[in-house]
Formats: C-alpha cells, structure tokens, sequence
C-alpha cells in the first residue's frame, strides 16, 4: 500500500506539475495535445478544493472532528489576499476611470460612500503583510475559538454543530455592508497581482503551478505528520479520546495544533482560489460549501492520504458536466452521491480497491465452505 | 381596459377603503342630483373660488362625493370632451363609463384625465378628511380625527367640537378630547392652552410628544405653559416607556414562540434520540407546502411538474367562510405529510447510523440536499403565495399595544403543541416506551418493548412536529425550496442551549433566545441582531457546554 | 513490605442529582499493596476509580497520591493525575484500535507527551526494548504487529494493562479485569497482577468471587458508597453485615 501510494504521488505531481503546464505552453493550438488556457484555470481550482479537502480530512478523518467551518477558514484566506488584490486595481478602476475616484478607493467603497480608506484595509497594500494575513488571520480564528471549545470539552456532533454556528454568524456578518467587505458582492474585478495581468495566460499558468506545488506539500506534511508520534496520538484521539486523556496526553493541545494547522492550510488554499476565480464573497463560508467539502473527503476515502484529493477532482468534474448536461438534477445527484458514500462506502473511493478485496474474499470463503459443510453432513 | 382594472383593484380599492368609503354602498346608493352638479360643478370650473366649492363639499357629508373626490385626486376621474358637445364627466367601473351627473353608463369619444393642481389636491384632502369625521366606521373616524388633530389647524375646531356632542363611541370620544386639545395647544389664550397641557397628559397622547416637546423650547411660549408641557411630557414618556416594553416582550415572546415550534421537533429527534437531521429544515418545507396545497385544493386548484410531467391537481373552488377553514384541515396534513417523510428517511436511512452520529449528520444532509431540489422541482425555484386567512391577519390595540391575530396565535400554537407532546410523552403508552428507549435502549429491548418500533414512531413524530412548525411559518413569511435552511441553525442552538434531552429546557431557551433577539433588534438593527444574539448563544455554550439545564449522566464514556 | 500509604481517600462525598454515589469514604492503600475492592451493584466502585483519575470531582473531601507528604489529586486533570503516575485499565476494555499492538504500547510508554516533543521525537533502542518486554510480560509479544482491534476480548485487557506498565504507573486501578474473560484468562490475568504487586500498588476492582479468592490479600467491601468492612477473604464473607448486604450473592 504504502508504496502504490508513493507512486501515485509521484507520477501524479510529474503529471500535474510538469506536462499539464508544458503542453498548456508548448501545445500547439488546436492538436490533441494542447491544453487549453481554460482547462489550466479550471484544474487550478479543482486542486485549491483538493487542499482544502485534505484540511478538512486531516481534521475528520484522522483526528475525528467533523469541522463544519473549514469554508470560513478558506474564504478568510481568500478575503486577505482579496483585499490586497482590490487596492491594486488602483487606477484600472471603473469609478477611477470615470473620473469619480481620485482618491483609488475599491469601487464598493465609492459605490457605498466611503469618504477614505478604512484604516484596516491600509496595510493590505503590501503584498507580504496580506500574504501573512492570509495564514494569520485564520490560524487566530481557529485559535481563538478552538481553545474555547476544546477547552470546554465539547466534541463530536456537538463541535460539528457550534462551528456550523460560527460560519453561519461569520457569513451574516459578512453580508452585513457595513462591515467593510463588500457586503454580498464581495471581492471581485482584480486586475494585477505583483504587477502581472491576471488575466494573461502565463500567469495564470504560474497560479496554477503554485496551488500543485501547495498540494503537493500539503501532502508531504501530512504524510510527515502521520509517521510521528504526534500522528499515532491524533489518531488515537479519533478512536477513543478518553483514552488518550487517560494515557497522560492533553489531548486539548493536540487538537487545537492540528485544527489551527488546519485553519492555516485551509487560508492558503483560499488565496491560492481567489485570483483564479476572480472573485470573493460571503457565499463561499456558508456551511454548505464546508459540507460539501466534506463530500469531497467522504467520496474520495477519508483518513487515506490521496482520497481527499481525488474526491475534490471527481466530485467537481461531475459538477462540471452535471451542472451543464442537467442542472436541475445536480443537486439529486450530489446528495444520493454523500447518501450512498455513509451507507455503502465508508472508505471512499481509496478505500474501494480494499473494499472489492474483502468482498471477494468473504465470497470465495462462502464458496469454498459450502463444500465442506456438505461433505461433513454427507 | 385590462390595465385600469388591475389599477382599480390594486391602488384605487385600497385608497378608497383608506380614506373610509366602502365601496360597494358609496356606489349603490341613489345620489341625489343637485349632488351631483355641486360635484361636477366643483370639478369643472376653474377659478379662484374653486378650492372652497370643493372644501365646501366637505358640508354634504357625503360618502359617495368623497369617493369621486379621492378618485379625482388619484388622477383616475375621467373628462370626456366631444367636439360637439358638453364636457362630461364620468368614472370607469371595470369597462364601464358612467357620468357623474346623471350615474348612467355611456361611451366616451376622447377621454382624458381631469388634471389637479397641488392647490386642489390640499383642498380635497381637506373636504374627505372632514366627510370621513362623519363615517360610519369608528375606526376610520378615529383615524380622521386623529389627522385634523395633529394638523393644528385651528378651522377644524368646529368640526370637532360638533362631533364631540354627538358621538357615542368611546375610543371615538377619546380621540376626539386629544384631536381638540392638539388644536388647542396653538390658541392664543394661555388658559385654553394650559388646559389642553392637561388633557393631553391625562389622555397619555403619544401623538402629541413631539408638539409638547417643541413648545418646552419655544420662546413664544409663556414659562406656565412650558412646565406644564414638561410635566405632561414626563407622563407621557413614562407611558410610552411602558407600551415599549409590553410591545417588546410580546415580541419576544412570539419570536420565542416560532422559535420553540420550529425546534421542538428537534428537540425529539436530536434531544431525546441523539439522531443529527440535518434535514429537519426540510420537514418544516415539507409542512408549509402541504399546507400550500391544501389551500389550493380548497381554492382553484394548482398544476404541479414532476420530471416532467405535469400534475393537474384540481381544485373545490370554495369561498368565504369554507375557503378561509382550509388551514384548520392544513394542519394536521401538514403532520402528517412530515411524519411519513421522516418515517421513510429512518427506515431507508437513518436506523443504520444510530451508533454513527457524525455520519448521520452527513447522510441527513445529502437528504436535504435532495429534498429542497424535488421542491425546486415540483413547486418551482420561487417562493410560492399562501394567504393567511381572514381570522389570522389583522390586529388589535390594547392600550397602544399592537397586537397581531398571526403573533397571538403564534403563542397559543406554541402552547398548544408543547401540551400535547408533554400530554404524549408522559401520558400514553407510546410516550413510556419512547422514554425507555432512550434512557437504555438493551433494557428496554430486553423488557418487550419494540425498539425499531418505537424510534420509527418518535423519529416520525419529531417530524411530524417539523411539519407543524412549517405549516405555521408559512402564515408568518415565504414558503419556498430555502425555508428549512434559513431556521436550521436557530433551531439546532436553541436545543442545545436549552441542555439537550430535556423539553422544559428548549422551552425556555426557545423563549429565551426570542426575548433576547427582539431586544437586540431594537438596539440595533434585525441583522446585527441576529448576528448578535447568534455570537452570545455561541460564547454561552463554549462557557456552559450542557446549556441551561445540562442532563447529568454518570457514565459520559466515548 | 514497605506500609507507607500511597493513596488516601479522606472524608470524600460525590452525589449525582440527589443520588449519593460516594458518601464519606475513607480509604487508604499502602506502597506495594494489592488490593481487591467488591461491593454491590451502585456500591460506587466505578465512582471511586472516576475520583481517585481526575474524571469526577468530589463534593467534598480530600485525595492524596504519593509516599511522603503526598500530593492532593482532587482538583487535578486527567492527563496531570496519570503524569503522577496512577494509570487506569476501564471495565470495558479501551484501547486504541486502529493502532497496532505494538503501537498502543508506545502510546502508552513513559516519556514526554507534550505537542511538540511527540512532533520531534524519535524513538530510541532503549524504548524498543523497553516495548518488547512489556509485550513479553502481557504476553503480546507475537501479535505486536496485529491490529488491536482485532484482539480477543482477553488481550485487548492484557494489552491494557500493559499500557499501564508501559507507563511505569505507581498505582495500577484495575476495573473488573476478569469481566467477560473465560476461566483460563481469568487465571492467567490473576497471576499478571500478582506478578505485577509489590512492584507497583494495585486497585482491583471484582465481582468474580473465584478471582478474588485467586488474587486477595486485602479486601475492601464497598455499600452505598461507604466502606462496609475490609479484611481478609474469609473475614469478610464471614461479616453479617456483607452477608445481608449481598443477600446471599457472591458466597461461592
């Protein structure tokens, strides 16, 4: 096992990482072997899901937590880096270009009547600063309120329900107008990052090359995670918590690193997302989009290391198509697909090959017995 | 043609209503003609004395003339001017013209509207305010005189004081004592105006607090009549403080109240069975659109879409009295329609997950998933229109209290079906085994007691409760495919704040919450609020894990 | 024998809404002691194991761990009272089954449990060989590899009390090891505790009158949430008072 996954992990980084780009650049236009500038733009979004699934499985799958925050976290990454991409627009701004906005405040903030900048939104003009945000905002988040909740002992169903609360609250607010960030329309109409066109095909490609590469040491850290003893304990802390707390381990701090982590990993993926997408807004926390983080993780094989990330690709592909071929049944088939992964396929895609093993094997046990029991009786 | 009738029915019924002309007799009523030519004479000639005809029509005290008035200054009175002939006035009923000076249809050649100025639109307003002191309706002449009270202008006074001798009503009576003494603050004479000080404060005129409050800093005011404004104002405010908090609590009480019908079927199927449905929401959608259909089977019936394939359902076509019962049969549909969706979700889905909670919660969301898209499905994206009946719209004031029929009964619901469970959980059979099941489900198993059974039923019956909460949330605002989604979270808080397990508990949270909500809302406003309330609920469970009332367990193994 | 006191239990009350579950016990084991608590049926023997391991708090009362001045354990945490060294094996058997024997061991392994030491650490030959001797003294040594949730009833509890060696724990509480074991089992886990006493103080907590008789010194019996009498095997199934107490159970 563990080998076939080293090379999956392998051949699919060379995959990714290597040809995709290569034949996106070097591909003729129009041969079989060209991809195209929007097939890159759109597997860059697949794979900014991917770690996101691969948060949300480290949370779920390994540590037992079913966070249903994991978008609050994603979309708190993608506002940081949102914000810096909003005061770049600068002078590319429609209000500017009218002649309405000498001062180059975001267009919301003329739209809205803001008379200047507000003073949190200064220093996200650099890019460092928001590049840091990006990671501290939602670690703070998950710090602040992780300590609270792990602190008071609540756990399963429990925790699945007080961070759906909190998204929920966290997306109220952020429709709210008044509370700086665009209201329901959010971020969006970003031009440059560091200087580049966002739209040009080349830098495109270079986001893209960036959210393989975060994928890829995502799992690297995961897979690094896992071996030592922290992971045997997170582990254990999934399978009988009580336990842990018995063998000495404050499983309290345990669970707070690894849902700050998470939160961290999480931010990332979310300001890797928005420049591909081009846009931000509260829509993107609500608790259905955590959900259906989540399907990703449980189609795709929770607590395997690759089962998150392929789950994310296949669930969004077969959006993809479904959302076109039938829109009015996508949303039937995303919910029978998470209904028939609880009852008939706990482990996921990653966990199919097992699973035809084990079936195989309890049939051939039944075949070979029948025999027997009919020899013994005769 | 079709244009002006809808405009008949959507603005002008309204308007005529409002300024207190019931229709139907304003129109049946013979008119007498020398009426009628003072009416069109007023209309039609255009003078300097123009603007006192019409006020003067106000002495007729005729309702059909303030009808032909308000029509006139909404723009809908009609002239028709023949190149051969007179100007003739008239209105259109449906499709029909009729003169106004003789009441007989005919065929207008060129029709146009007859023009106002903002002149004569003061003036009529004048002439049908005084008419609709006069109507029959106390309400609307309370109203009116309320109006003319608050305009301080000193010409009604006469007017009022003529009524004041001749009325009857008491709530009338009253209005007309503060309309009096409104008009008097302005007389010249410090004793009159003292005196009406004095009535207003008696009478707790809650309309008069901004007069009163700019005579207190007037400089034409004597320092006699500012103190007794003052004085009057401290009792006014001290009353109107009163009305606010009465009217806040009753507030918050119904929202407690929805609050409490929207989970306490959660309170069932989570509290006392463990099970996370996350499709609760949509047995609430579930509930309101059954009671959708039964409004229509009572009405003219609806066409549905399944897959494709249209779904004539056909209507009763009843009216009045047998039409407004349909919710009183909508009810128990709605329970039912939700019980039997919930029975079928835990035996297809739910009775595998017992021992899997957090999967529960996964697998109930795919069913929500799939439940608001059949509702897309079948009902259309959009929200679709359920009527309240006539019993359950409207409102009464007791003492400046508004309360509304829909948040009275709201509570009484709220009661009722909190009676009814605690009446099923303590006084049937039924309400034993289900208590016994969910203390120790391998005791009760071992005593007899059918354990598939009986959480098929009490999975049903919180759903069933779902359902009603539904049925109800569709008197109160939309009923569309997003309903359940937009009360999920609150339900789910108010059960756990309430201590899970535990029904007094989510009764008192569920008042709690409600309370605390409709506060915050008149701090701020109704989204900060929420945002609010949601916050403190969050922080007070991360400070008290169990809620309110925590259920204490001994063995807490993992 | 040492006869220092390891853990005393001083005028300590527990109710649980209303339900008195422990009621002014006094209880005091010394250093290197093996002692067998019986009791009825909601005598509060789990209660007691919940107090002394930090999983409940008493309502009044005092715990004290440790030779010496000792330490008070009353108000202290789960993970904090097992770093003093009182390991704890659950009436149902906990271990972590996803784990591999060998594993559950490690888990279990005195040392540094802090977040960023486990992130770190790397484990030596001295705590391999340390691993393989506990597995040998339980008896686990060749299905080390074996996931522990496929384990037998029996082992799952001996690797549970391996857990607790693994740990060095000074006092072992020992909840109805021989709970669901068959009679062989049941033997082999008594002479494991018999083995185990005079290195490290024990706690067992028993029905199985047969067990008992096999492994008592001193026995503690336990009512209502009081200690009803304590002595030797045979003095205490010849008290009256245990007699009416158990109503004719338990004098096999």
């Amino acid at each position: 096992m563990r080998k076939s996954e080293n090379l999956i992990l392998i051949a699919g980084a060379l995959l990714l990482l290597v040809v995709l780009p290569c034949l996106n650049a070097f591909g003729a236009e129009g041969s079989a072997l060209h991809v195209s500038d929007y097939t890159i733009n759109l597997w860059g979004k697949y794979l900014c899901y991917g770690i996101l699934a691969v948060s949300v499985n480290l949370l779920w799958g390994y540590t037992g937590l079913l966070s249903l925050g994991q978008c609050l976290f994603f979309s708190l990454g993608g506002y940081a880096l949102g914000m810096h991409l909003m005061l770049k627009i600068g002078k590319l701004g429609q209000y500017y270009q009218a002649g309405n906005n000498p001062r180059e405040l975001p267009d919301f903030m003329v739209f809205l009547g803001y008379p200047e900048l507000p003073a949190h939104w200064v220093p996200f003009g650099s890019f460092w600063f928001a590049a840091l945000m990006v990671l501290v905002i939602p670690g703070l988040v998950a710090f602040g309120f992780g300590w609270l909740i792990f602190r008071s002992r609540i756990k399963g169903v429990y925790f699945s329900i007080l961070t759906q609360a909190l998204t929920y609250a966290a997306s109220l607010l952020f429709f709210q107008n008044k509370f700086t960030f665009g209201g329901n329309n959010g971020l969006t109409d970003f031009k440059t990052l560091l200087e580049a066109d966002l739209n040009a095909p080349d830098v495109r490609r270079n986001l893209y090359v960036a959210t393989v590469v975060l994928l890829m040491a995502v799992l690297g850290l995961v897979k690094w995670l896992l071996g030592t003893k922290f992971g045997k304990v997170q582990q254990a802390i999934r399978d009988s918590e009580n336990r842990v707390l018995f063998s000495g381990y404050a499983t309290t701090s345990f669970k707070l690193l690894i849902f700050v982590l998470c939160a961290v990993i999480a931010g990332a993926a979310g300001a890797l997302y928005v420049p591909q997408v081009g846009i931000i807004n509260p829509s993107e926390m609500t608790t259905d989009k955590s959900l259906e983080a989540v399907v990703w993780v449980a189609v795709g094989g929770r607590a395997t290391l690759l089962g998150p990330v392929y789950g994310a690709i296949l669930v969004n592909v077969l959006k993809s198509w479904a959302t076109t071929a039938y829109p009015d049944y996508w949303y039937l088939i995303l919910g029978g697909l998470f209904v028939l992964a609880v009852l008939f396929a706990p482990n996921g895609v990653a966990g199919m090959p097992q699973q035809f093993r084990d079936l195989l094997v309890w049939w051939k046990s039944r075949r070979s017995a029948l025999p027997d029991t009919a020899a013994l009786s005769a | 043609m079709f244009s002006i009738q809808i405009l008949l029915r959507r603005w002008l019924l309204p308007v005529l209503l409002g300024a207190g002309l019931p229709m139907a007799a304003a129109w049946a009523e013979t008119v007498d003609p020398a009426l009628r030519q003072q009416v069109v004479e007023a209309v039609l000639q255009e003078d300097e004395e123009q603007a006192a005809r019409i006020e003067a029509l106000a002495e007729t005290g005729s309702d059909w003339a303030a009808g032909v008035l308000a029509l006139w200054r909404a723009g809908n009175l009609q002239v028709d001017r023949p190149a051969d002939g007179p100007e003739l006035l008239f209105t259109l009923e449906g499709a029909v013209a009729r003169r106004l000076d003789t009441g007989e249809s005919f065929v207008p050649v060129s029709p146009k509207e007859v023009a106002t100025t903002s002149k004569i639109r003061k003036a009529i307003k004048n002439a049908t305010d005084l008419i609709a002191v006069a109507s029959p309706d106390p309400k609307v002449r309370a109203a009116a005189i309320n109006k003319l009270g608050m305009s301080q202008n000193a010409d009604y006074l006469p007017v009022l004081l003529a009524r004041q001798s001749k009325e009857s009503d008491a709530a009338v009576q009253r209005a007309l004592r503060e309309g009096i003494a409104l008009i008097q603050l302005t007389d010249e004479d410090d004793v009159v105006c003292l005196a009406a000080i004095g009535v207003l404060g008696e009478l707790r005129s809650l309309g008069s607090v901004d007069l009163l409050q700019a005579m207190t800093v007037s400089d034409d005011e004597s320092e006699a009549a500012k103190a007794a404004a003052g004085q009057a104002l401290h009792l006014i405010e001290r009353y109107q403080k009163q009305v606010e908090t009465v009217g806040s609590l009753f507030r918050g009480l119904s929202a407690g109240s929805v609050l409490l019908v929207v989970a306490l079927g959660l309170a069932i199927t989570f509290g006392l069975m463990g099970v996370i449905n996350m499709a609760h929401g949509e047995m609430m959608a579930v509930g309101a659109y059954t009671t959708y259909l039964v409004q229509n089977i009572f009405g003219g019936g609806v066409a549905l879409s399944m897959f494709g394939f249209g779904l004539e359902v056909p209507g009763l076509n009843l009216t009045g009295a047998a039409y407004q019962s349909y919710f009183i049969c909508a009810v128990p549909a709605s329970f039912l329609m939700a019980a039997l969706v919930g029975i079928a979700l835990e035996r297809g889905v739910i009775r595998f997950l017992y021992k899997r909670p957090l999967e529960s919660l996964l697998a109930t969301w795919g069913i929500s998933l799939i439940l608001q898209q059949l509702f897309r499905l079948i009902f259309g994206p959009n929200n679709v229109q359920v009527s309240s009946p006539s019993y359950l719209s409207g409102s009464f004031v007791i003492s400046d209290v508004v309360l509304g029929y829909n948040r009275v009964f709201v509570i009484g619901f709220a009661v009722a079906i909190v009676f009814l469970t605690w009446l099923l959980l303590t006084k049937t059979s039924l309400g034993l085994f289900i208590r016994a099941v969910m203390q120790n489900r391998q005791m009760a198993a071992c005593m007899g007691v059918r354990t598939e059974r009986v959480n098929m039923l009490t999975f049903g019956f919180g759903s069933g409760l779902a359902g009603l909460g539904g049925a109800f949330l569709s008197q109160l605002g939309n009923v569309g495919p997003n309903l359940g989604q937009s009360y999920i979270v609150d339900s789910f808080m108010t059960v756990v704040v309430g201590g899970v397990g535990n029904l007094i508990g989510t009764v008192g949270s569920a008042i709690g919450i409600g309370m605390v909500d409709q506060s915050l809302q008149s701090l701020t406003d109704p989204s900060m609020g929420k945002i609010i309330t949601l916050g403190s609920i969050i922080f007070f469970l991360l400070w008290r894990p169990g809620g309110l009332f925590p259920t204490r367990t001994r063995s807490l193994e993992g | 024998m040492s006869s220092q006191v390891i853990l005393a239990a001083e005028g300590v009350h527990k109710s649980f809404d209303g339900f008195k579950a422990i009621n002014d016990l006094n209880f005091y084991l010394d250093e290197g002691e093996l002692r067998t608590v019986i009791g009825p049926n909601g005598a509060g023997k789990s209660t007691f194991l919940d107090l002394i391991t930090g999983r409940t708090r008493p309502d009044s009362g005092k715990i004290v761990f440790g030779t010496g001045p000792g330490e008070e354990i009353t108000s202290r945490k789960e993970y904090e009272i097992y770093r003093l060294g009182i390991g704890r094996k659950f009436q149902t058997p906990s271990v972590f089954s996803e784990h591999s024997v060998f594993d559950n061991i490690l888990l279990g392994l005195k040392g540094p449990r802090g977040v960023f030491r486990t992130l770190f650490s790397k484990m030596g030959s001295a705590e391999q060989d340390r691993i393989e001797d506990v597995l040998k003294t339980v008896g686990l040594f060749d299905k080390r590899r074996d996931r522990a949730g496929s384990l037998a009833h029996g082992q799952k509890q001996w690797l549970e009390i391996g857990m607790l060696l693994a740990q060095e724990a000074k006092l072992l509480l020992v909840d109805e090891p021989a709970a669901g074991m068959t009679d062989e089992e049941t033997h082999k886990t008594g002479e494991l505790l018999l083995r185990l006493a005079g290195q490290h103080s024990i706690i067992v907590i028993e029905h199985d009158m047969v067990f008992v008789r096999q492994i008592a010194r001193k026995v503690t019996v336990l009512h209502q949430g009081h200690v009803l009498c304590e002595g030797s095997v045979d003095d205490v199934q010849n008290d009256p008072e245990v007699r009416r107490v158990y109503l004719g159970r338990g004098k096999s």
